[in-house]
């Protein structure tokens, strides 16, 4: 069985506790327009143009069958409804301008990356971070891959916006040692309007997370005029306050890393010219949530 | 030009706390700093020199080429110069030592070698390969300090004098050497105490007057007499910093909590000494003088030396927290509050210290040159990349670079030039008998050097600190150590690994190029058609610390076959034990420029690798996991180093758990193999802003190899290397966010 994976990221230190790998999947049913990962949305391999990186020297257009590569005003460009991402110009593109996005893997390539760090692993109570695109939107492969790490005995977790239902996540859930899942709204409609998907689900799933006895982080991506309103805050703050397994409350400050990204995948980025919060705006929200009684980080 | 003296300046009835004489000592050396950057700075150790224009000494030559060979010259310059260096006194110091000059640094550049003792022939070989000899060289081992502590100037004089009454005639020019420099030494003290107790009366602020009687009574009394407490101790030591630069830039450093606990605990017995005095005492150490220094570690018996007077040292460095050389020895029983600690200020201050060594490492590796574990652990880090065993040993530490890329430079036009067979495997055999030649050569040069040096520069100050040498009474050199352990770097392993890794995959695997033409490619430097793409091609091979890569398979194969080279040296010169390592000091730039376009995709004259350290762009994620494991894997195990370098962002760590996570990273390196872990936390917006201006941030410290300096004081080119160093940490993530 092999699924694309995006990125392996080694020696990751903000994805869970102690020192990990992230596993980044390809594919999420979420689209949050303010992504920082917008390759990891389409559960398709994709073309990444680095245009800075480009050498010009015109390899990419001699392999294209389709001829998506083309010079328009002097400038390279490609034409992306004729660009079906078969990859054959990232394989000439040895200076990494083109870099296809969605490398298929076997849960066997993954974990000859993952054992190199068990070392680290086993020293700083770290271990592998599935991630996404959306986890449980590839179930299958990151149950097997969340099964290989527990027979080397190296913790497991998953980052999920958990709003797949859990019926057949059962099996994946019982190989993960903690979960760290997004409620990035509180207010239902706003939260349909902004990911395209109600989170009716996401607050279920916590329930049975508390159920299934397995210890949670819950993450909310501070995004500007969206989720950073206090109200938000204090709604999920106090949602989730009373759950036992709850380690502790991550609110993630805007990250605007995602911009080079956009612009290789020529997708408009609404959030373009947002900055993250100020340490002060940080403060005022930390401390709203703390006001729950709960754990609260800033990352 | 910086003041010597600083008499006045403060009003009558001005009161200071220690933390603000900390605050004003440290404005002022930032100062210092500054200047001596606009004065054309310097790619070293700050040494605490000050630049000044009251005191400028004229060599006294004893040779037509204007330099000055063997005992007599040196010691007469010497003593010289210690007659006549003014006094710098800071009235809100504790201690006293500042230095202005290296005599070593007044001869002519190229006239070091005394010219009677020439090695032609080696010398072919060396430029041939490369080749930094080490001859010529000083210092790089360790005095102990404590033989200086017991017996104090005077005692030293004394022995020396005993001594020479029961040597013969042979060795007289030795003794007599060595007690004039030491009766020049207490000249010099007595004389710097009497001057200081005249700036006392000058002094009109009664807290400052009453310091620099103080001052001038301790000075007085250390003369020629032994320490006696702590402050006493430290100020003894300020004076060794001083002596020994003076004459050669000597090393000294050593286990600095072990060496004052003694003290430590007799004075705070006795309540003459509180912790708020010894954290100002160490703080005022660290400022005279950017010494190596260890804290923590194993005693003889495996028990962990940590102490409260460790503890004090790291709040003194975070007090001062300039260019502190704070190395702290990783082992398994190591105090882990004060590990914390450690790690806890390397985040806040981000000034590169301290730094981090493995008991683990260097000791079993040293071990496996014949030396028990009690020894072993002796050897303690006193350099930028170096250990040594105080007072024991004689190594020539990081003074010998073997350019393992100019030698595969050789290697390669020689299999395109002269062999029908044009492959892998035959570079690799022309490679090992030039790295054979290369090896050889410096060993040969290591003994020319020992049987000659004392002819060119004898170590008159640290002979004086070595066990068994006054009673031998000879130069270190000459036979007198308990050991030669002779330390011997390759640099360069990254590029030479990439570079056999980018034949093998893009030759040899996969086709994509011929020999001929990549040559054809590499001696246009990749400028010609098609020059840019071939290059990239090469540069994206599977790369050293990469993780289980081509280039990691190689740079083991490379490791290997050096370490086994070097050790041969053992049996060609029985008697001298010669330890691998790898690294490049600050001479990746200089190292470079002699090697034209490497199969790497390295352009030609570019920089080599930093050290045992990647390439640049080793890994998209640049995970430091994958690189500490690979750099643990080509440890040549011996017992000296092929140190790790890290480049962090400030962002990495910024709570509790952060430096938590940090502090098991380090023990995790440091249990991989990994014998020595320098870590860099610099914002790289920040460096981008100094290099441009290096006066917007003169109080910026960075390690840029084994030592730290202060960033303004580094040449532009190295600036640039350090800030390329750092850049290209988080180089995807920036190319994400700008691209």
């Amino acid at each position: 069985m092999k699924t694309l994976i995006t990125d392996i990221q080694r020696f990751s230190l903000s994805d869970g506790a102690g020192i990990r790998t992230t596993v980044f999947l390809k594919g999420c049913n979420m689209h949050c327009p303010w992504c920082h990962n917008p390759e990891t949305l389409s559960n398709k391999p994709e073309l990444m143009f680095y245009e800075s990186k480009c050498i010009g020297c015109g390899r990419c257009f001699e392999v294209c069958p389709n001829g998506a590569h083309k010079i328009i005003d002097g400038k390279h460009i490609i034409d992306r409804k004729l660009c079906v991402s078969c990859g054959k110009c990232s394989e000439v593109c040895y200076a990494e301008a083109l870099v296809m996005c969605g490398k298929p893997m076997t849960v066997n390539d993954v974990m000859k990356q993952i054992v190199q760090d068990k070392v680290y692993y086993d020293n700083s109570n770290g271990g592998v971070t599935i991630s996404g695109g959306e986890v449980l939107c590839n179930i299958e492969f990151a149950t097997e891959l969340a099964k290989a790490c527990k027979t080397e005995g190296i913790h497991v977790a998953i980052e999920t916006n958990l709003s797949i239902s859990l019926e057949n996540a059962k099996c994946l859930i019982s190989h993960l040692d903690m979960v760290m899942c997004d409620i990035k709204i509180f207010d239902n409609e706003e939260h349909l309007k902004y990911t395209g998907i109600s989170n009716s689900v996401v607050l279920e799933n916590i329930k049975k997370l508390e159920e299934l006895n397995i210890p949670f982080i819950v993450r909310t991506p501070l995004i500007p005029d969206v989720t950073d309103r206090e109200e938000n805050i204090e709604q999920i703050a106090d949602y989730i306050k009373n759950f036992k397994n709850l380690i502790r409350y991550e609110l993630l400050n805007f990250n605007p890393l995602g911009e080079g990204k956009y612009k290789s995948l020529n997708k408009a980025n609404d959030f373009e010219k947002e900055r993250p919060l100020s340490d002060g705006n940080l403060e005022k929200l930390k401390n709203i949530a703390e006001g729950k009684g709960i754990t609260v980080k800033v990352i | 030009m910086s003041e010597i003296k600083f008499i006045n300046q403060f009003e009558a009835d001005k009161k200071f706390t220690y933390d603000e004489r900390i605050a004003l000592l440290r404005k002022r050396k930032v100062a210092q700093t500054e200047e001596k950057a606009r004065n054309g700075g310097a790619n070293e150790d700050d040494y605490g020199l000050i630049v000044q224009n009251e005191f400028n000494y004229k060599l006294k030559p004893n040779h037509e080429n204007g330099s000055i060979y063997g005992y007599k010259a040196w010691t007469e310059n010497y003593c010289s110069i210690l007659d006549q260096h003014p006094l710098y006194c800071d009235p809100l110091d504790a201690f006293v030592g500042k230095g202005f000059l290296f005599l070593e640094r007044l001869r002519p550049v190229d006239k070091k070698w005394n010219p009677a003792y020439p090695y032609d022939e080696l010398q072919k070989l060396f430029d041939k390969y490369n080749v930094i000899s080490g001859i010529d060289n000083c210092h790089h081992f360790t005095p102990d300090l404590q033989i200086g502590f017991d017996l104090g100037w005077g005692g030293i004089l004394d022995k020396l004098k005993t001594q020479r009454e029961l040597h013969d005639e042979t060795h007289h020019e030795f003794y007599d050497s060595e007690i004039a420099v030491v009766e020049a030494i207490i000249r010099f003290l007595s004389r710097m105490a009497k001057e200081i107790k005249e700036l006392g009366d000058k002094e009109n602020n009664p807290e400052l007057k009453a310091n620099l009687y103080e001052m001038a009574k301790m000075n007085e009394k250390i003369a020629a007499a032994p320490p006696e407490n702590f402050k006493e101790a430290i100020q003894w030591m300020c004076w060794f910093s001083m002596l020994s630069r003076t004459y050669n830039r000597g090393s000294a450093g050593g286990q600095l909590d072990e060496m004052l606990r003694p003290y430590y605990e007799k004075d705070t017995k006795e309540g003459i000494l509180t912790d708020d005095e010894a954290v100002f005492y160490l703080a005022c150490l660290f400022l005279q003088d950017s010494r190596y220094f260890q804290l923590g570690g194993p005693d003889a018996s495996g028990k962990d030396m940590t102490s409260k007077i460790s503890y004090l040292c790291l709040d003194a460095a975070d007090k001062i927290n300039i260019a502190c050389n704070l190395t702290i020895r990783v082992h398994d029983n190591l105090d882990e509050e004060f590990f914390k600690k450690s790690v806890a200020y390397l985040f806040k201050n981000k000034q590169g210290w301290p730094r981090y060594s493995s008991d683990t490492a260097l000791a079993e590796g040293f071990m496996k040159c014949g030396y028990p574990l009690e020894l072993a652990r002796k050897r303690v880090a006193a350099g930028c990349h170096w250990m040594c065993m105080p007072g024991m040993e004689y190594t020539m530490n990081d003074t010998i670079k073997i350019n393992l890329l100019k030698t595969f430079e050789v290697a390669y036009y020689e299999m395109m030039e002269e062999s029908e067979e044009k492959s892998v495997s035959k570079l690799w055999e022309i490679y090992q008998k030039h790295l054979k030649i290369a090896v050889d050569a410096t060993g040969n040069g290591i003994m020319h050097h020992l049987k000659y040096q004392s002819k060119s520069q004898p170590e008159l100050i640290l002979n004086l600190f070595q066990h068994g040498l006054i009673e031998k009474g000879v130069n270190i050199t000459d036979g007198g150590a308990n050991y030669y352990n002779m330390c011997v770097d390759g640099s360069g392993i990254a590029v030479v690994a990439d570079s056999f890794a980018a034949l093998e995959q893009r030759i040899e695997k996969e086709g994509k190029i011929s020999f001929e033409e990549l040559t054809e490619h590499m001696k246009n430097n990749y400028d010609d058609k098609d020059g840019e793409y071939i290059r990239q091609l090469m540069q994206h091979s599977e790369r050293y610390c990469g993780g289980d890569t081509l280039g990691d398979e190689w740079a083991k194969k490379i490791s290997n076959i050096y370490t086994n080279f070097v050790r041969d040296l053992n049996n060609q010169h029985p008697g001298i034990n010669f330890i691998p390592g790898f690294f490049s000091w600050s001479n990746t730039i200089g190292l470079g420029k002699t090697v034209a376009a490497t199969p790497n995709g390295r352009k030609a004259y570019e920089a080599i690798n930093h050290g045992a350290n990647p390439n640049g762009g080793f890994r998209k994620d640049g995970a430091v996991s994958s690189m500490c494991n690979s750099i643990g894997a080509i440890q040549p195990g011996y017992g000296n180093c092929a140190p790790v370098q890290l480049e962090f962002d400030p962002g990495i760590v910024n709570d509790e758990e952060g430096i938590k996570k940090m502090a098991d990273m380090i023990r995790t390196i440091m249990n991989s193999g990994n014998t020595l872990l320098n870590i860099n936390i610099i914002d790289a917006n920040k460096i981008l802003e100094a290099h441009k201006d290096p006066f917007k941030y003169p109080d910026l410290v960075v390690r840029v190899t084994g030592f730290t300096a202060f960033f303004a004081m580094l040449s532009p080119e190295f600036r640039q290397l350090v800030v390329d160093r750092v850049t290209s940490v988080n180089g995807n993530k920036i190319n994400d966010a700008k691209e």
